[in-house]
């Protein structure tokens, strides 16, 4: 909040971030989370200096994406919403039907020159697309117009819950519920949905879920039932933190992550090697920066003048949180183990640079905005 | 700031269907469960790393802590001219893992694995059932394998049947030492004898290494170094060739006697070493299957019998030490029995006045009462604690017992009197080893020792020269014409010994069972060794010990004598003579 403030009161620098339409606070909170997911994949990764190379590649590559994305207008995205979202399921359907295989499950489309999960493309459509849909009544929605949201999050939920993905989907699903919780659904409806997904869970168990999955989810329930097999992760992951302490081991001195016994541990399973090492202080120190890069993200959802913008914002800044919960709550043996990466902390991939342009989006929505109103 | 903010949205932007208040709320709602979540990621932190780690860390220590232990050879035992008497051979232990076998489908090649049950004589069956467990990873299927076996076996090259080093030990002497030497069991630790007492000295401690290692077993960094001690060897006080040749003489002893057993001791008087130690029957401790207990208890150090006679030259010393006789003292032990606090002792016969000489040629259970009677108790007791025979010998041997002796504050005279003539107490051979190499070495008191060492061992004076050389030179008198131990004699050597012929206590008295004991020092005019056989339990016709000791005894001196090329002091005409006649074991 004193950072906001200052920002404010600085004419310069207000002025160069806002030139470039960034948000000071959203900015710094995600560098320090970026340096901190250096120093841990140097530590995770065998001290490979290839692999900082390649995730400072990355990163450059997505904070590029993500300051273009601050430049396009909110009125665009709010237009060109539909059409993301039209091309994005176009894409997911494509991938059924001529998509690459990897690790059992149908998920790349190859485009000739570089491979890409279109589901990522539909981690900002959904929240794009309901928050346009949505924001075109009244508010709040009346209950036809969230039932016709719920099918344009349920289109894509499906698409991709079949190549199978679960994680992937569940992200989604929840990205497009918070828009339209966010836009005033009923609390009656609320409690209409906790009753049919309750209902509907049994139903994904027996007929959408593949034998891994429910695998994942027993062993979660149980890790001790499988210690070689699935529930390695797990125990493995938790032994890590536990081991940790408190004061945690040091930087590059953690034993369960730095001799392998740990599996993924630069990707998904990064949050165990930085608990180990770091403790428990450092853990706490961790969840200050993503709650300062949430609130920061709420704070701007709030103060977004449109409806489209406030729904999109907070629905972007609440994906993000579930990630950041969905990863910690897996290693940590809260959750069951869905292959979620700790978001701009873990190594790798596409999702970095979708989670980026979401950043980019809030970064419009809180920069824009303010030139508007001015 | 926000409230402002929304305000400003109502009025500006009056076309913006947004219903601000309910949304307002909605958001706070939001940041609230936020909030909460992340407290509760970080309370599941406290829970892991703050409040129970310790299970965790263990469990983290438990797969990446291993320590190694460096493969050794157990150390040789030699006796003291440096023959082997206990030596490692390296074989292999060919062991399996299961889930390898399993995995890589190694039990489809039968030919493999009926060749492997048939080198090691094992049952095709069985061994199979043994590996094809895939939950286990570790199985030996055979240990202590000959290297040529093993080769054998290696180039079966079956996936998952492996080798692995280890030693066997192996006692070149057979059951001659068995009992002193003991033996080792299949992990190469010693379970009984000097193998057991030394053990950490045979062993040395191998050096160990306290290591982490990686998910995939490699070592990744050594935490703590114990560079641990080098197997060292031992030198035993053992001769070889006199242990022998004591147990050959045993063994044909108690056969010849039809004896329970029999147990001899070889001292050197000037040293208190250990020149041998040899019990019968014994066992083969290189083939251990089904040897019962009895063989391999080392009788010599566990065994206590009453000594009966062999001990009454104590009831002499004390009186001479005390001052109650002297040499010439005659004393009178007709009738040949008294009644002492209502009990009778009694000799074999009335042998009238008889000196010093005359008790012990006797063995005059009249006299030593009157000479044990003669002294003040105490005075009494305390001799019999010099010449060893209630502690320990200081040899510290695995199950050495140090006899059973009653301590009382009142003694009867009649107790005194049997202590006198060697009941009322039990002594082990080598307590009476002790006691005799102390007469042997001029009142001397010194530990019996088993290792050979250049360390200076305790010495005490417990009995005055002269009256330690005045009762060796009566005991003479026992080996010659007249005495009781004449088939003891050595040509040769003069010879001091004493028979002693004692009942075995059995429930409520004495039995029908003997022990026969016999024990000396040689050369007399300078005392060498001191040599002690005790047969028990002799069932043929002849029990007593001028019969049965006393001519092992002979055989035992005479021969270590002549193997210590000990000079002979005899120069009287008829053992000259008997020495050309006798044909030279040398």
């Amino acid at each position: 909040m004193n950072m906001m403030l200052r920002t404010k009161l600085d004419p310069n620098k207000r002025s160069l971030l806002n030139r470039i339409h960034c948000d000071g606070p959203l900015l710094l909170g995600l560098l320090v989370l970026m340096a901190v997911g250096l120093v841990t994949i140097y530590s995770a990764g065998g001290q490979d200096w290839q692999l900082i190379d390649r995730q400072l590649v990355r990163l450059g590559l997505a904070m590029g994406v993500m300051l273009v994305v601050a430049q396009i207008p909110t009125l665009a995205y709010q237009k060109l919403s539909i059409y993301f979202y039209v091309v994005g399921v176009a894409m997911l359907v494509a991938v059924i039907i001529f998509g690459d295989i990897g690790k059992g499950a149908q998920r790349w489309l190859d485009l000739g020159v570089l491979r890409f999960q279109p589901s990522e493309i539909m981690k900002l459509a959904v929240p794009m697309v309901v928050a346009w849909y949505i924001s075109q009544f009244n508010l709040p929605p009346k209950l036809r117009h969230i039932l016709i949201g719920f099918i344009l999050v349920g289109i894509p939920t499906l698409l991709i819950a079949q190549q199978p993905d679960l994680g992937t989907s569940l992200l989604i699903a929840s990205s497009g519920v918070f828009a339209l919780f966010l836009a005033g659904m009923s609390w009656r409806f609320i409690g209409a949905i906790a009753l049919s997904v309750s209902v509907f869970s049994p139903i994904m168990w027996h007929f959408l879920m593949k034998d891994y999955q429910k695998q994942r989810v027993l062993t979660f329930l149980n890790p001790e039932s499988d210690p070689l097999g699935s529930g390695y992760h797990i125990i493995q992951s938790q032994i890590a933190i536990g081991s940790g302490g408190a004061e945690g081991k040091g930087w590059l001195q953690g034993t369960q992550s730095q001799l392998e016994f740990l599996p993924e541990r630069h990707t998904d399973f990064i949050f165990a090697v930085f608990s180990e090492e770091f403790g428990f202080w450092g853990v706490v120190g961790l969840l200050a920066i993503y709650t300062f890069i949430v609130i920061r993200g709420m704070i701007i959802a709030n103060r977004a003048q449109d409806a489209f913008s406030k729904i999109l914002a907070g629905s972007i800044t609440l994906t993000f949180f579930v990630y950041v919960f969905v990863n910690m709550g897996m290693v940590s043996g809260i959750l069951p183990v869905v292959g979620v990466p700790l978001p701009l902390v873990s190594y790798g991939g596409t999702s970095m640079v979708t989670l980026l342009a979401g950043f980019g989006m809030l970064m419009a929505i809180a920069t824009q905005k303010r030139l508007l109103s001015r | 700031m926000s409230r402002i903010n929304t305000n400003k949205q109502r009025n500006n932007q009056a076309k913006q269907n947004v219903a601000p208040t309910a949304l307002h709320w909605r958001y706070l709602l939001v940041v609230c469960v936020i909030m909460l979540v992340f407290v509760g990621l970080s309370a599941r932190a406290v829970y892991i790393q703050v409040i129970d780690p310790d299970l965790l860390i263990q469990q983290g220590d438990n797969r990446t802590l291993r320590t190694q232990n460096m493969p050794v050879h157990r150390g040789l035992i030699t006796d003291r001219n440096g023959q082997k008497l206990a030596v490692s051979v390296p074989v292999r232990a060919i062991w399996a893992d299961p889930k390898t076998i399993v995995e890589n489908g190694s039990l489809n090649d039968k030919r493999r694995w009926q060749a492997l049950a048939d080198v090691l004589g094992q049952d095709y069956e069985k061994l199979i059932s043994r590996v094809k467990n895939p939950k286990k990873r570790f199985v030996y299927i055979q240990r202590q394998v000959s290297p040529a076996m093993a080769d054998y076996v290696d180039q079966l090259s079956i996936n998952g049947v492996y080798l692995r080093d280890e030693s066997r030990r192996y006692y070149p002497t057979g059951e001659v030492s068995a009992q002193l030497i003991g033996f080792t069991n299949v992990d190469d630790q010693g379970i009984e004898g000097i193998e057991k007492l030394y053990n950490a000295w045979l062993k040395g401690t191998p050096g160990s290494r306290k290591i982490r290692r990686d998910g995939k077993g490699r070592q990744v960094e050594i935490l703590e170094q114990k560079a641990g001690e080098e197997p060292k060897d031992i030198q035993l006080t053992i001769d070889q060739r006199i242990q022998a040749f004591a147990y050959k003489e045993l063994k044909k002893a108690v056969q010849y006697y039809k004896a329970t057993s029999a147990s001899a001791v070889v001292v050197d008087v000037q040293t208190g070493e250990i020149l041998a130690m040899v019990n019968n029957p014994s066992y083969n401790p290189n083939n251990r299957s089904g040897v019962s207990g009895h063989r391999i208890r080392n009788r010599a150090i566990t065994d206590a019998f009453e000594p009966g006679s062999s001990i009454k030259p104590i009831a002499v010393l004390s009186a001479l030490e005390f001052g109650s006789v002297e040499m010439d003292t005659v004393i009178d032990t007709s009738p040949g029995w008294m009644r002492v606090g209502g009990s009778m002792v009694r000799d074999s016969r009335n042998y009238g006045k008889l000196d010093l000489t005359g008790i012990i040629r006797k063995s005059s259970n009249m006299g030593t009462s009157k000479l044990a009677l003669s002294v003040p108790k105490q005075f009494l007791i305390d001799q019999y604690y010099n010449m060893g025979l209630m502690s320990d010998t200081g040899s510290n041997l695995i199950g050495e017992s140090s006899g059973i002796f009653h301590e009382r504050s009142r003694w009867s005279e009649f107790e005194l009197s049997t202590l006198s003539f060697g009941y009322g107490l039990s002594v082990t051979t080598a307590q009476i080893a002790r006691m005799y190499s102390i007469l042997g070495s001029g009142g001397i008191k010194r530990p019996l020792s088993m290792i050979k060492s250049d360390q200076k061992v305790p010495e005490e004076r417990v009995l005055s020269k002269h009256i330690a050389q005045e009762v060796l030179s009566m005991m003479e008198s026992v080996v010659n014409k007249g005495g009781s131990g004449t088939k003891a004699r050595v040509p040769g050597y003069r010879v001091a010994g004493k028979t002693g012929t004692s009942r075995k206590a059995v429930a409520g008295g004495y039995g029908e069972e003997y022990v026969s004991i016999f024990a000396g020092v040689a050369p007399v005019s300078d005392p060498q060794l001191a040599v002690v056989v005790l047969i028990n339990e002799p069932r043929g016709d002849v029990y007593y010990a001028g019969d049965t000791a006393a001519p092992v005894f002979s055989k035992i001196m005479s021969n270590s004598l002549q193997m210590l090329n000990v000079p002979p002091d005899d120069k009287t005409v008829s053992s000259l003579a008997s020495i050309t006649r006798t044909p030279n074991a040398g």
